[in-house]
C-alpha cells in the first residue's frame, strides 16, 4: 500500500532525517535512519519538568520523524484530514479523547510537509459544539493552523462499502475526499471490543445508526478499515484511559504512559495498543479478524520497527 | 407646560424605539444558542426581569422571587408616570402586533373612529383571574404573559420551522447540486446555510414536541390584528391590564384642545388602542398606549401630552370594571384553580412516569409555583432535551419543560437551564453539584434490548453512559441463538445508586423507535416520595435477599 518513493521524496526524507538526526543524536545514535513502518516513541525519564505540550510535540515528531517525516505521506497541496477521538465532553486529562497536542503537532508537521489546508474533525457521540471546545483540541488546532470541522449530520452520503457484512452506509463526503486522512485515536478500555483503536476510531467518519454495528463489531470494523485504505495511523498514548471507557471521566481510571505510536500498518498499532492496556493483540477480535483478512499484521516486531527514546 | 406639539417626528422616534427593544428581544433570543457553561450571554432573561406581572404573580403563588425581578418596578414607576407607553414604545410583542396591524391597515379602507368596547374588559378579567388563581398557588401566568407566550414561540416553533426550512432547503440543493455554467448553487446556498448552522441555531435539527399548539396559537394571535388592530393587547393581554390599571391617573396625560379641534374624529381612527383621544374628558389612560397616534394624525395640532399632577383626578374616562364583573373574575379563576388540579397527579402521590423535570427543577408543586413557561430553558438545552409539556403535568404544568430523552439527553458537564431559569423553577446548582442530581432512573426492557431478547450483542448504553463509575454495568450470561447454539452475551443492568437518569443510554438505544433502556421519573432527587429503590446496603452483596 505504500507509495513507491520519488527521487524527490527519498532525497526530502534522507534531508530530514540528517536533519533530524543531527538535532536530535540521541534517538538516531544506535540505529541507522531509515524510515520503518512503525515507531514507538517513548519518553525517557521524568515528564514533571515538561509542560504537557512538550512531551507529547515531541514524541509526536519522534515518531513520524522514524517513519520518514511527514512528507512520506503528505504532497504539496495535499488537503489533509486528521481524525482524532473528539467523541466525549471531557478534559484532556480524562484521557477520553485525543491529546491536543498530538493533534495539533501533526497540522503542524501536516502544513510543514506541504500541506494546502489541514482539517480537523470527528463525527462525535456527545454534541461536537462542547466537545470540541472541551476535549482542548479546537484551541490547540487552531493555533497550530489548522481548521477544525464541524461534521454535519445532513452530509453524510451513502457509500458503497462492498464488505464481507457492510455493504454500504453514510460516510462523510469530505473526508474521504481528502488525499489523506490520518486516523489518531486514544488508547482506551471499551467493554465489547476490549480496547478502542485505530479500526474502532473509524466510526467517527460515518453517520447513521451507528449502534448497530455492535452487532458484529469486528467484522463491520475490518469492512470499515478496508474501505478507508489506512496510510498513517498514530496512536496517542502519552494517557489512556484503563477503565470504565470509552468515556472515562475520573483521573483514576487514566494512566499516563507518555508513548506515541505511528505507523502505516493498523492492526499492528491496534495490536501494540491492545498490549499496552495489558492485553494480548489476539485478544482484540478486530486484530484477529483484520490479519485474517489482510488489513495488516498483528505482530508488529516483525515489521520495519524501530522503538525511539525521547527525552 | 403643554410643548409636546403634534409632530411626525415623534412617531419616527417611537418607531426607532421599538425597533431596538424588538431587535433586542430577537437577539436575546438568537444568541442563546452561544450560551456555554461559564459563558451565558448577558441579557437573556431582561425581558422576563422587567415584567411586573410575573413579578407578582410569582410572588402570589410561592411567596419568594430572585431579587433580579425586582427590575420589574422601573417598568411600575415609568407606567405610573407616563401611562402604558411600555405596551406602545418597548413590548416586543407589542410592536409585531403594530407590525402586522400596519400590514391589515395597508389593505383595508380607513376604519371610522372606534370608541370603546365592552370587549376591551376582557384583559382585566383575565389579570384578575390569573391573579386570583396565584394567589391560591396555581402559577399559570406564563401562558398568557406576552414575554413569556412570545419566547416560547419564537424558541419552540417559529426558530424552529425556520431551521426547518434552512437545513431541509440546504439539504436539497447539496443534493441535487444545480449548476448553471460555471455557477453552482451550492457556492450560495452552502455558506448561507453554514453561517445560520454555527451562528443561529442551536443543534441540528431542532424541533420540540408538543409546539404545535404554541404554534398555532402564535400565529392566530398575530392574525387576530386583522379583527381589530392590536387585538392582543387591547381584549387578552394580562401585562397591559396590570399596566392598565397602574395607568389610572398618569401623570403624563392627553390633552385635546377644544378650540382647536373640528370633531374629525382622525386621532381615534389613528388609536391602536380604542382609546377614545376624540372624546374630550373621556379619554381612556387604561387603554393609551402612549403611541401619539392621535397627536400625528391631527391636521390641527389640537392633541398633545402634558404633564400634570395627577391629584386632584382630572376628567378622565375610567376603567372600565364594575365590582361584580371583578367578582366574577375572581371566582372563575377559582374555577381554574380546580379545573387546573383536575388531575390525580395533583395529590402529589401519583407521579407520571414520563414527566423528566430539568435538573435542578423544584418539587413538582413548588416547580409549577415558579415556572413561567418562557422556553428558556429549552432554547439553551444544547441536545434539545427540553421540550414544552402537553398535559403530562396536568393542565396547570402546560408548556412547562420537560426531558424527553429519545430526543435529546442532559448533558453531564451543562448546567445552562438553572443558569437561565427567570424565576428559579429550576434552580442554577454548581456542575458539581448538579451532577449528582438524579432525573429518574434508567429500566431496561429485557423484552426489547438485543442480548436479553435478541442474542445479539450490544453495549451502547453502557458505552455512552456519562457517569465516570458507569451506572450501567454489564453481566454475562449464556443466551440460547435461534439455531439453537448457546453463547456468553454481556448484558447491560442499572446501578440505582449511579444511574443519574440522564438520559444518555435511552437516546443512544439502538431501537429508534421505543429505547429498550427508557428514563422514568423513579428516584428523582427532587421528589422524595418518589424515590422507591433504597441506597444497596454495603453489606447486602453477601446476605441474602431476606436480610440476615
Amino acid at each position: 500500500m505504500m507509495k513507491k518513493t520519488s527521487r524527490r521524496t527519498f532525497l526530502g526524507i534522507t534531508a530530514s532525517a540528517a536533519t533530524a538526526a543531527f538535532i536530535h543524536p540521541v534517538g538516531f545514535s544506535q540505529e541507522n535512519a531509515s524510515p520503518v513502518d512503525m515507531c514507538v516513541a517513548r519518553w525517557q525519564g521524568e515528564t514533571s519538568a515538561y509542560d504537557d505540550a512538550v512531551v507529547a510535540s515531541k514524541l509526536t515528531e519522534q515518531a513520524i520523524q522514524a517513519l520518514g517525516g511527514m512528507q512520506r505521506f503528505v504532497s504539496k497541496g495535499d488537503t489533509v484530514w486528521i481524525k482524532p477521538n473528539i467523541a466525549w465532553n471531557r478534559t484532556p486529562e480524562q484521557a477520553a479523547n485525543t491529546n491536543p497536542d498530538v493533534v495539533a503537532t501533526l497540522v503542524r508537521l501536516c502544513l510543514e510537509a506541504g500541506a494546502k489546508i489541514v482539517k480537523v474533525g470527528d463525527n462525535t457521540c456527545a454534541d461536537a459544539k462542547q466537545t470540541y471546545p472541551m476535549s482542548g483540541i479546537e484551541a490547540a488546532v487552531r493555533k497550530a493552523g489548522g481548521k477544525m470541522v464541524y461534521v454535519d449530520n445532513n452530509r453524510f452520503r451513502k457509500m458503497s462499502i462492498n464488505g464481507e457484512v457492510l455493504k454500504e452506509w453514510e460516510v462523510y463526503p469530505e473526508i474521504i475526499e481528502s488525499d489523506l486522512v490520518i486516523n489518531v485515536p486514544v488508547v482506551k478500555h471499551h467493554s465489547l471490543s476490549t480496547a478502542t483503536l485505530c479500526m474502532k476510531n473509524y466510526m467517527g467518519v460515518i453517520g447513521g445508526s451507528r449502534g448497530q454495528w455492535h452487532q458484529d463489531f469486528a467484522g463491520y470494523l475490518c469492512d470499515m478499515t478496508a474501505f478507508m485504505k489506512p496510510r498513517l495511523c498514530v496512536l496517542d498514548a502519552v494517557r489512556i484511559l484503563t477503565a470504565n471507557g470509552p468515556t472515562g471521566g475520573n483521573v483514576a481510571d487514566v494512566k499516563r504512559m507518555n508513548t506515541i505510536a505511528a505507523g502505516t500498518d493498523i492492526v499492528a498499532l491496534d495490536a501494540f495498543g491492545a498490549e499496552l492496556l495489558g492485553h494480548k493483540a489476539e485478544d482484540l477480535p478486530s486484530v484477529r479478524r483484520g490479519e485474517a483478512r489482510g488489513l495488516g499484521r498483528a505482530d508488529y516486531r516483525k515489521l520495519a520497527f524501530r522503538e525511539v527514546s525521547v527525552s | 407646560m403643554s410643548f409636546l406639539r403634534p409632530r411626525s417626528w415623534t412617531q419616527w422616534v417611537r418607531r426607532l424605539c421599538q425597533a431596538v427593544f424588538l431587535l433586542l428581544f430577537v437577539w436575546t433570543l438568537v444568541v442563546t444558542h452561544l450560551a456555554q457553561v461559564d459563558n451565558v450571554p448577558p441579557l437573556l432573561r431582561f425581558y422576563f426581569q422587567l415584567d411586573p406581572l410575573v413579578l407578582t404573580a410569582t410572588w402570589l403563588s410561592s411567596h419568594a422571587v430572585p431579587a433580579a425581578l425586582l427590575v420589574a418596578f422601573i417598568t411600575v414607576g415609568v407606567t405610573l408616570l407616563l401611562g402604558r407607553v411600555f405596551c406602545g414604545w418597548f413590548c416586543p410583542f407589542g410592536t409585531l402586533h403594530n407590525i402586522f396591524s400596519w400590514l391589515r391597515s395597508r389593505r383595508e379602507t380607513p376604519t371610522p373612529p372606534e370608541t370603546r368596547s365592552p370587549w376591551q374588559r376582557a384583559k382585566y378579567i383575565v389579570l384578575i383571574a390569573l391573579l386570583v388563581m396565584a394567589l391560591f398557588g396555581v402559577h399559570w401566568i406564563g401562558v398568557l404573559d406576552p414575554f413569556s407566550f412570545l419566547y416560547r414561540s419564537g424558541v419552540t416553533a417559529v426558530l424552529p420551522a425556520i431551521q426547518y426550512g434552512v437545513e431541509d432547503a440546504s439539504t436539497a440543493i447539496y443534493v441535487a447540486d444545480p449548476k448553471i455554467g460555471p455557477f453552482r448553487a451550492t457556492s450560495v446556498s452552502e455558506p448561507v446555510y453554514r453561517f445560520l448552522r454555527d451562528q443561529v441555531f442551536r443543534a441540528p435539527g431542532q424541533a420540540f414536541y408538543g409546539s404545535i399548539g404554541v404554534g398555532i396559537l402564535f400565529v392566530a394571535v398575530l392574525v387576530l390584528n386583522w379583527v381589530k388592530p392590536r387585538f392582543w393587547c387591547r381584549y387578552i393581554c394580562p401585562l397591559g391590564a396590570l399596566l392598565g390599571v397602574l395607568a389610572q391617573r398618569p401623570v403624563m396625560r392627553l390633552r385635546n384642545e377644544e378650540s382647536l379641534c373640528n370633531n374629525c374624529g382622525k386621532c381615534s381612527t389613528a388609536c391602536p388602542a380604542a382609546a377614545q383621544p376624540d372624546k374630550r374628558g373621556d379619554w381612556l389612560p387604561t387603554e393609551c398606549f402612549g403611541c401619539w397616534n392621535c397627536v400625528a394624525a391631527c391636521n390641527f395640532k389640537a392633541i398633545s401630552f402634558e404633564f400634570r399632577s395627577p391629584f386632584p383626578r382630572p376628567a378622565m374616562g375610567r376603567l372600565d370594571l364594575s365590582r361584580r364583573t371583578a367578582v366574577q373574575a375572581a371566582l372563575a379563576g377559582v374555577t381554574g384553580i380546580f379545573l387546573m388540579r383536575l388531575t390525580p397527579q395533583a395529590q402529589e402521590k401519583n407521579y407520571n412516569p414520563e414527566l423528566i423535570r430539568p435538573p435542578g427543577a423544584l418539587r413538582e408543586r413548588q416547580f409549577l409555583q415558579k415556572c413561567i413557561q418562557c422556553g428558556l430553558c429549552m432554547r439553551v438545552c444544547p441536545t434539545t432535551a427540553l421540550h414544552p409539556c402537553g398535559f403530562e403535568s396536568g393542565l396547570e404544568g402546560l408548556w412547562t419543560p420537560r426531558l424527553i430523552p429519545k430526543i435529546g439527553y442532559c448533558e453531564y458537564n451543562c448546567n445552562l437551564c438553572g443558569q437561565v431559569c427567570p424565576t428559579g423553577a429550576i434552580q442554577s446548582l454548581a456542575l458539581e453539584e448538579k451532577q449528582q442530581v438524579k432525573l429518574g432512573l434508567a429500566t431496561i426492557d429485557t423484552t426489547r434490548c438485543l442480548p436479553y431478547a435478541y442474542g445479539r450483542s450490544c453495549i451502547i448504553c453502557e458505552e455512552h453512559c456519562p457517569v465516570p463509575q458507569k451506572a450501567i454495568y454489564l453481566v454475562e450470561r449464556e443466551v440460547r441463538l435461534p439455531n439453537g447454539k448457546t453463547t456468553v452475551l454481556k448484558q447491560p443492568q442499572v446501578d440505582p445508586d449511579r444511574c443519574i437518569g440522564c438520559g444518555m443510554c435511552e437516546n443512544v438505544c439502538v431501537f429508534s423507535d421505543r429505547a429498550a433502556i427508557r428514563i422514568t421519573s423513579a428516584n428523582e432527587s427532587r421528589n422524595s416520595d418518589n424515590q422507591p429503590i433504597l441506597p444497596m446496603a454495603p453489606e447486602s452483596s453477601e446476605s441474602t435477599p431476606y436480610g440476615s
